[in-house]
């Protein structure tokens, strides 16, 4: 194995060497080493773990139908949203849109045979279940109750379970760095000949901003967490004022880490965004390289803003201007991405696929979210409303509207490159209406309700909200019924699909170039790149793609590293 | 091109009128933010709550301005340009990769606006910061699961509701003995959470009599969630003082008991808190254990007098340092709890009172 499995590290690459396929279903598809393979089962355990997650926000969603509860205790009312909010982050959205999405598509994207480092690739993923897992049995042992943020002195209370989130989220964070160093290396070192910077797809562009965000922030949230849990259970004063420890420190770490962390959420789906706009506007996307530039730009400012989120917990007042003023500046580069994606629509020949109504919806509800976080970031009014439900609506509207929207458009428009199949547009559609109007009816009302004096975290509230929360709750059975219906359609389709073809949509980056689902090899010769892939007018700006859909055998190129 | 050709010319069907339309309903939207009565729904307990709402005014009237423009334009080019039966199957869009111009508009305006935005908030936190430093000097303290009140300026006293005269500037000092808790008035625009360990403050000046509801918004246990019964009173200074039973009074004990035995600083080096344990036991126990605050005999519990997060500050309104406490065992003080007697009542000589404060120190 010493020598083979060596080269088998560096699969695809740079020289265009190809490795034979490992046989064997644990090798295929287990175990495996194949980025894409990889992706899948990244997105298929993310989702397994958004189906529960989602079962916890209708769990929350129902115990806030009465003003006084009474579906489930309090206490297993606060386990439940800790869970829900935790998983929905660390469980759901980052892998699904890093690890997943990732993995999938950005190395066929840059003409690549793989990512840089497969077996630590495969390591990535596997810890990611295992956490997940943990994460999920600490409801055996009494959940976190403190919320997402888990905020000492109350987060040393909590029962077991909190430890045990503890190292579940060190775990994840421990699977991100290794993938976000994995992509940073492939995007730099493994891109096909041609395929300078300014030529790779918005979609790359959004993983290589990511990624340094994925090495540097979450090394903040793994010491935060290995105190936290060494507090816990060793007794080792990090967080508890009366033994000297501090409070506050433990909300400097989380949020150097979880600032950067909403841009690990968001830069990815912009960039998918801005994948599926041009395919179905049939034009380039506007503003190329202002949009990717915008997005390094972001993910910049991203790790010097952290403080907006404590603007209540005491920080010097004269703290809190430069991180206002640096947060209100990040709406420029993100009001510039949303004014060319909306650009981008102008004087095309839309077709309104699913991808593309939910490409659409996301610029609809994310632009909201981004206006009320631009509220959230003014001091004098983020002293009002901070830890209200206006700041529940402002993160459902990014994080749903906006991070969520973006993998359902991912999804309808790459699922033919996992499986080879369509999904149902018919069902895409319902699926889309049923989650548009459900998502708004159920976070829309929760801006007032904040604004008037609801608190987060209530197991119960004040009846005078009671019209509102049951307006919502109602609304949210009908975003579920959406997201049961985009199931159906996964597990249908994929068996009994229309066959996609290698490339259904006409789309002109590289992973349309190949068969779907690709080879493991992905491309039999690594293509040459001339041009940026969004000019229909022109022909592609491709060589070396003649044999990719023919039967001839790969080119197998001798093992030169 | 055909496309091309079609394009240059103009910016597409109804595309101006669109526009007009979606100018009419953000004007709309601008007229709406700034009528809208919110304080029909939230009255503006303290001056700067008004400057907030202007606040929200401004950023709800822009930014619902803003969000016309980008839907509309979104619904728009949807629907305007989108695919018709009749195009052939490899129709293709207007292809156009950027126009500079547009560009740096929208860079240019959108950053004018963060100048604006900026300028405009400054100026609103700046009026908060300028409360007044000197107003009457509140606790509020959290526990789970709520807050208690005290008024070191007036006596020690604990109170689980908070009232403050109207048009009296206020120092509200915050601080918890447990966890993190939040103290929200809704009606006041405004929070601060009480951090143990650490105390904060917020000023304000209250300016509508009422009863409003106070919340904590930072999850701090089970119970988090009814931790929002307690209310602010903001009464006229004469129902005020009949709460409190004429602080005016009390108040003039303090400014009259602190001078009383004057004396010099006693040095505190060289305290011994073993001899300390020994004299509280023979001259303090009586009217103080070891105990929390609100652990009474005649005057409050001392254990952690100088340690306790929740007790920043002694009776008299000093911060609680070793200094102050052996300034009150030499002038003695009266408060609402009753008489502490001075060092020439108790006996002490200035070592006791060294011994003394080392021994209250050593309890933690
Ligand atoms: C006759 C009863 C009595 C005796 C004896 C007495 N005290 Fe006090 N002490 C009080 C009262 C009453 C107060 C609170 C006064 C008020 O706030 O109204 C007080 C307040 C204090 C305070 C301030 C507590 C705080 O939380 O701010 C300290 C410190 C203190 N006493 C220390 C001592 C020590 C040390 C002795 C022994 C030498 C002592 N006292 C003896 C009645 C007594
Ligand atoms: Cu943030
Ligand atoms: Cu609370």
């Amino acid at each position: 194995m010493s020598i083979e499995s060596a080269q088998m590290t560096h699969a695809g690459g740079i020289a265009g060497h190809i490795h034979p396929e490992p046989q064997g279903f644990v090798r295929r598809y287990v175990f495996s080493i194949d980025h894409k393979i990889i992706g899948i089962q990244y997105i298929i355990t993310a989702f397994v773990f958004f189906m529960l997650s989602g079962l916890l926000a209708e769990t929350i969603r129902t115990q806030l139908l009465n003003a006084n509860g009474g579906f489930v205790s309090p206490e297993t009312y606060n386990e439940v949203y800790s869970v829900h909010g935790s998983a929905m982050v660390w469980l759901v959205v980052i892998p699904l849109l890093t690890g997943g999405f990732g993995n999938l598509i950005f190395p066929l994207q840059i003409g690549a045979r793989d990512v840089a480092f497969p077996w630590l690739n495969m390591l990535s993923f596997w810890i990611f279940p295992v956490a997940g897992l943990m994460l999920f049995s600490s409801f055996l042992m009494g959940a976190p109750t403190a919320g997402w943020t888990e905020y000492p002195p109350v987060s040393l209370q909590g029962s077991a379970g909190t430890s045990m989130w503890a190292a579940a989220i060190f775990l994840v964070g421990v699977s991100s760095t290794l993938t976000g160093i994995n992509f940073v290396v492939t995007l730099v070192k493994m891109r096909a000949p041609g395929m300078t910077f300014t030529r790779m797809p918005l979609f790359c562009w959004g993983q290589f901003a990511t990624a340094p965000l994925l090495m540097i922030a979450t090394t903040a949230l793994a010491a935060a967490l290995a105190a936290l849990f060494m507090e816990r259970v060793f007794g080792v004063p990090f967080y508890d004022p009366t033994k000297g420890g501090s409070p506050v420190l433990w909300q400097h770490m989380f949020w150097f880490y979880s600032h950067p962390a909403v841009y690990i959420m968001i830069l990815p789906a912009f960039g998918i965004i801005s994948e599926v706009l041009p395919t179905f506007a049939r034009k380039p996307i506007f503003g190329y390289k202002l949009i990717a530039f915008s997005s390094m730009a972001i993910a910049l400012a991203g790790f010097m803003v952290w403080a907006h989120h404590m603007f209540t917990s005491g920080l010097a007042p004269y703290l809190q201007l430069p991180f206002m003023i640096l947060t209100f500046a990040i709406g420029i580069p993100t009001g510039i991405k949303i004014f060319s994606w909306t650009a981008t629509l102008w004087g095309g020949k839309i077709h309104l696929t699913s991808a593309m109504l939910f490409a659409i919806g996301f610029i609809a509800l994310f632009t909201c979210g981004g206006i009320t976080g631009i509220f959230l970031a003014a001091v004098p009014y983020d002293l009002d409303v901070h830890g209200t439900y206006f700041v529940v609506a402002h993160f459902h509207y990014v994080l749903v509207g906006g991070s969520l929207m973006g993998v359902f458009a991912g999804m309808y428009y790459w699922f033919p490159k996992m499986s080879g199949r369509l999904l149902n547009e018919t069902l895409g559609k319902i699926h889309f209406w049923l989650f548009f109007i459900g998502f708004n009816g159920t976070f829309l009302p929760m801006h007032w309700l904040g604004i008037e004096g609801m608190p987060r975290w209530v197991a119960t509230y004040d009846p005078q909200f009671e019209f509102w929360n049951r307006f919502a709750s109602v609304s949210s059975y009908v975003m579920g019924i959406g997201i049961l219906v985009f199931f159906v359609n996964v597990l249908w389709s994929i068996r009994a699909g229309k066959k996609s073809g290698p490339n259904p949509w006409n789309g002109r980056t590289l992973e349309w170039m190949i068969p779907s689902p690709p080879h493991y090899y992905n491309f039999k010769n690594i293509p040459t790149v001339y041009g940026l892939p969004y000019d229909f007018s022109h022909p592609l700006p491709y060589t070396g793609l003649e044999e990719e859909l023919t039967d001839a055998p790969p080119a197998l190129a001798a093992g030169a590293h | 091109m055909v496309e091309n050709r079609a394009q240059s010319a103009h910016v597409g069907p109804g595309f101006w009128s669109v526009t007009a339309v979606l100018g009419l309903l953000a004007i709309a939207s601008i007229v709406f933010w700034y009528w809208f009565p919110l304080e029909q729904y939230l009255p503006a307990a303290i001056v700067t709550a008004r400057q907030v709402d202007t606040l929200f005014r401004f950023m709800a009237a822009t930014g619902s301005a803003l969000y016309i423009f980008v839907f509309g334009y979104l619904l728009y080019f949807a629907i305007a340009f989108r695919v018709k039966p009749s195009d052939p199957p490899d129709a293709i869009g207007v292809q156009v990769h950027d126009n500079h111009r547009l560009e740096f508009w929208w860079t240019l305006i959108p950053a004018l606006f963060v100048v604006l935005l900026s300028v405009v908030s400054v100026k609103i936190w700046y009026e908060i910061m300028l409360e007044p430093q000197n107003g009457l000097v509140v606790q509020a303290i959290g526990h789970q699961f709520n807050f208690t009140f005290r008024y070191p300026q007036i006596n020690g006293e604990i109170t689980d509701e908070m009232h403050l005269p109207i048009g009296v500037p206020v120092t509200l000092n915050l601080t918890s003995s447990d966890v993190i808790h939040s103290f929200w008035v809704p009606a006041m625009r405004l929070k601060n959470d009480t951090v143990p360990g650490l105390v904060t403050s917020i000023r304000f000046t209250p300016r509508l009599t009422g009863r409003y509801q106070i919340i904590c918004t930072q999850f701090c246990g089970v119970l988090h969630a009814q931790m929002n019964k307690q209310v602010l009173v903001v009464e006229d200074k004469a129902s005020f003082d009949r709460w409190y039973q004429g602080w005016q009074v009390k108040n003039a004990h303090v400014s009259n008991a602190l001078p009383a035995a004057g004396g010099a600083a006693v040095a505190l080096t060289g305290g011994s808190a073993p001899a300390g344990q020994t004299l509280f036991a023979q001259k303090c126990s009586a009217c103080h254990a070891i105990g929390p605050f609100n652990q009474r005999i005649v005057g409050p519990g001392l254990k952690g007098v100088l340690h306790d997060p929740s007790h920043p500050d002694l009776v008299n309104g000093d911060p609680a340092t070793p200094a102050n406490v052996a300034k009150i065992l030499q002038t003695g003080y009266v408060g609402s709890l009753g008489a502490m007697p001075n060092a020439t009542t108790n006996g002490l000589s200035n070592q006791d009172i060294a011994n003394l404060v080392a021994y209250l120190d050593s309890l933690k």
